[in-house]
């Protein structure tokens, strides 16, 4: 069997140990294997060794290359608090706090502890943890027993263990919840309620080993962290691309009429549809964008997004639609052009294997999937494998899709104008810029994580690293927000520098895709510097840009803005700009707005 | 029956991540370095998946090496010659 094909989206049986390993010493020795690094750091007070094969296999199949570090068995507080221990020695990108409730409090098994107090314990822990790394931390529920101390009874007076582990997990959850940019859940009591006793814990390892855990357990264990590092490295997917006929709806509309497709509440298969809808609709307000590529005629498809009582997803949720007869890949291609989006953040779903298949041979970096043939199983096709998760949702994720929508309204503008800056122009767009606040910190690390294309560095920032930048008088962190007279299209542009006794070097430098285009970089780099020269007394300015496979419209940026490249031993291009020379034209009709 | 024997060598070599020519008859934890304490229970799992066995309590401490493997196996009726 070949294991890349068992990655189920809906977790199933994982595939047999020995052909994960035999799939990572294979993708370890070619291609495959040459991903995103990303370090794992486990604080564990039981045997947990055993996720390594599951780990790097969903690693390996999400285009991540991962460094796992175990620390000692049982030594959590002492790695934390020894500032020479591996914790600090190598900096992680995800701290993996796996704690067993059987080693924490040895005496649970009599439940003469409660809930609070270990919790006040553990939230110790973790904010001293927080406040040491930089990392993400992951955190664990508690699995509550599965069988009863009291038997058949209940008893107000008996304390009850399975009461306890509830109460403390909720606190935890609570815990998380207040913390989230920090620490994301790994809710174990999830795990065992999908798997049940028998497929997730291993008595035997247990007591021989004190390895609690069986494989589909330490499997969902590794999809969950490798969920938390696709969102960090930037390979969150942001656009669902879908079909139509059997798609959304089962039928063919061209063929079955409006009356005779299956879309709705109440009986198979329409509610299958209806149910998948409702998927896609939840996703559309997380901020997701949602497109349609169907061989159709235009109007009927229209007809049943405008008329249809069944149909959930209206015209005003989509960003963007090719609906004709051409081929589908080329459509899709013509969708990342016109969304400013990667192909590789795009999930294609259709019903057709032969359309299916075309997407994945012409252009490998779409995630296609197929509706499956257990139709029933279609609703949560886009639930659980975590494709679109990112590690937090700002309120700009919430407004994402009318910002497109308010995009499109541009384009439909620009079609008016004889030259392109006579339609710049009559957009009225007034730009922003400002050392970041502390409430714009979640959204800058979002962007570094998230922003491919107009990215010089392509260097991702956790929530707190930034904070950390923004904290650092040697360091600036300036932010770009955008308006225009369609509307707002909020914080859409970074720049981090630093300042080394007046030699200035600029580490990071990104625009979001929805506001290229219309030279707001040029504008924003300008009063950037001149925002920086304010407080800092800078003699030359330093850039870089370092190519990725996605920046490539970017190389020639410092150039442009007068910087000149000179030698360095960086690997990549760098640029200078001494502080007294003439700088480039500001761009006449961009406004910049003074607080 | 010769395919028993190459199949458990595989199982071994991709456990402990070496070449299968390193799984002599004679391997053990002394030839392989990776044979170590926690590789093993991969290497339990591994074999109770393959060959569609349930080891008990005392097998799973008694297989440390090729030869006892192979011993093991023949008592769950997993012929090799």
């Amino acid at each position: 069997m070949n294991p890349a094909e068992d990655s189920a989206i809906v977790p199933g049986r994982p595939a047999s140990l020995a052909s994960i390993m035999e799939y990572i010493s294979v993708a370890e020795q070619t291609a495959a294997g040459a991903g995103i690094p990303v370090r794992f750091t486990f604080l564990r007070n039981f045997t947990v060794e055993g996720i390594e094969p599951y780990l790097k296999y969903h690693c390996l199949l999400s285009g991540l290359k991962p460094d796992i570090v175990f620390g000692n068995y049982d030594m959590v507080r002492q790695e934390i608090l020894d500032k020479t221990s591996h914790v600090h020695a190598l900096p992680s990108d995800i701290i993996v706090a796996a704690l067993y409730l059987e080693t924490y409090v040895p005496e649970r098994g009599r439940c003469d502890w409660d809930a609070a107090a270990v919790m006040g314990d553990l939230s110790g822990l973790y904010t001293d943890l927080a406040a040491n790394t930089a990392a993400i931390i992951a955190v664990n529920t508690f699995i509550p027993p599965f069988h009863s101390d009291l038997g058949i009874a209940s008893s107000g007076e008996l304390p009850s263990r399975y009461l306890e582990v509830l109460r403390l997990n909720q606190l935890i959850r609570e815990f998380v919840r207040s913390n989230p940019a920090r620490f994301i859940l790994v809710d174990w009591e999830r795990f065992v309620r999908l798997l049940g006793e028998d497929e997730s814990l291993d008595y035997r390892f247990w007591y021989m080993s004190k390895a609690p855990f069986k494989k589909g357990f330490l499997d969902l264990y590794a999809r969950e962290l490798v969920k938390i590092a696709r969102a960090l490295k930037g390979k969150a997917k942001k656009c669902l691309v879908l079909d139509c006929d059997n798609t959304l709806w089962g039928g063919i509309i061209g063929e079955d009429g409006l009356q005779g497709i299956k879309l709705d509440m109440h009986s198979y298969p329409g509610n299958v549809f209806y149910g998948f809808q409702q998927q896609v609709l939840a996703l559309h307000d997380r901020g997701i964008l949602i497109a349609l590529c169907s061989k159709n005629n235009e109007a009927d498809v229209w007809e049943v997004l405008d008329n249809h009582p069944g149909a959930l997803l209206k015209r005003e949720h989509l960003a963007a639609w090719r609906i004709n007869w051409r081929d589908k890949a080329a459509n899709l291609k013509e969708l990342a052009e016109e969304l400013n989006l990667g192909l590789d953040s795009f999930v294609f779903v259709d019903d057709n294997s032969t359309e299916c298949g075309l997407v994945r041979d012409l252009i490998p970096d779409v995630t296609v999937l197929q509706v499956p043939a257990k139709l029933y199983t279609y609703p949560l096709l886009l639930a659980s494998d975590g494709l679109f998760d990112t590690l937090s949702l700002s309120g700009e994720d919430r407004r994402r899709s009318q910002m497109y929508r308010e995009e499109a309204g541009r384009r439909h503008e620009q079609a008016k104008y004889e030259t392109l800056d006579q339609y710049l122009a009559s957009l009225a767009l007034a730009i922003t810029v400002h050392p970041a606040r502390t409430d714009e910190v979640l959204r800058i690390a979002q962007l570094t994580q998230k922003t491919n294309q107009f990215n010089l560095t392509t260097r991702r920032y956790s929530e707190a690293q930034v904070a950390a930048l923004v904290a650092d008088p040697s360091r600036a962190v300036i932010s770009l927000s955008v308006r225009d007279k369609f509307g707002d299209s909020g914080l859409t542009g970074v720049l981090i520098a630093r300042n080394d006794d007046g030699y200035g070097t600029i580490d990071t430098f990104l625009l979001s895709c929805r506001i290229l285009g219309r030279n707001i970089e040029v504008a924003f780099v300008l009063r950037a510097l001149e925002l920086m020269e304010e407080s800092w007394r800078i003699s030359s300015w330093q850039a870089s840009y370092v190519p990725t496979q996605k920046n490539q419209q970017v190389a020639g940026f410092w150039p442009l803005m007068g910087f000149a490249e000179i030698s360095c031993q960086e690997g990549h291009a760098c640029y200078e700009l001494p502080g007294n020379a003439p700088r480039r034209e500001p761009i006449p009709y961009i406004v910049i707005e003074k607080e | 029956m010769q395919f028993q024997e190459h199949k458990l060598k595989e199982v071994l070599a991709r456990i402990f991540n070496v070449s299968i020519d390193t799984i002599t008859a004679d391997a053990s934890p002394d030839t392989i370095e990776n044979w170590d304490s926690l590789r093993h229970m991969n290497l339990v799992l591994a074999l109770e998946e393959e060959f569609g066995v349930d080891l008990t309590d005392d097998q799973v401490v008694e297989i440390i090496s090729y030869k006892l493997i192979k011993i093991v196996l023949q008592e769950h009726g997993i012929a090799f010659i």
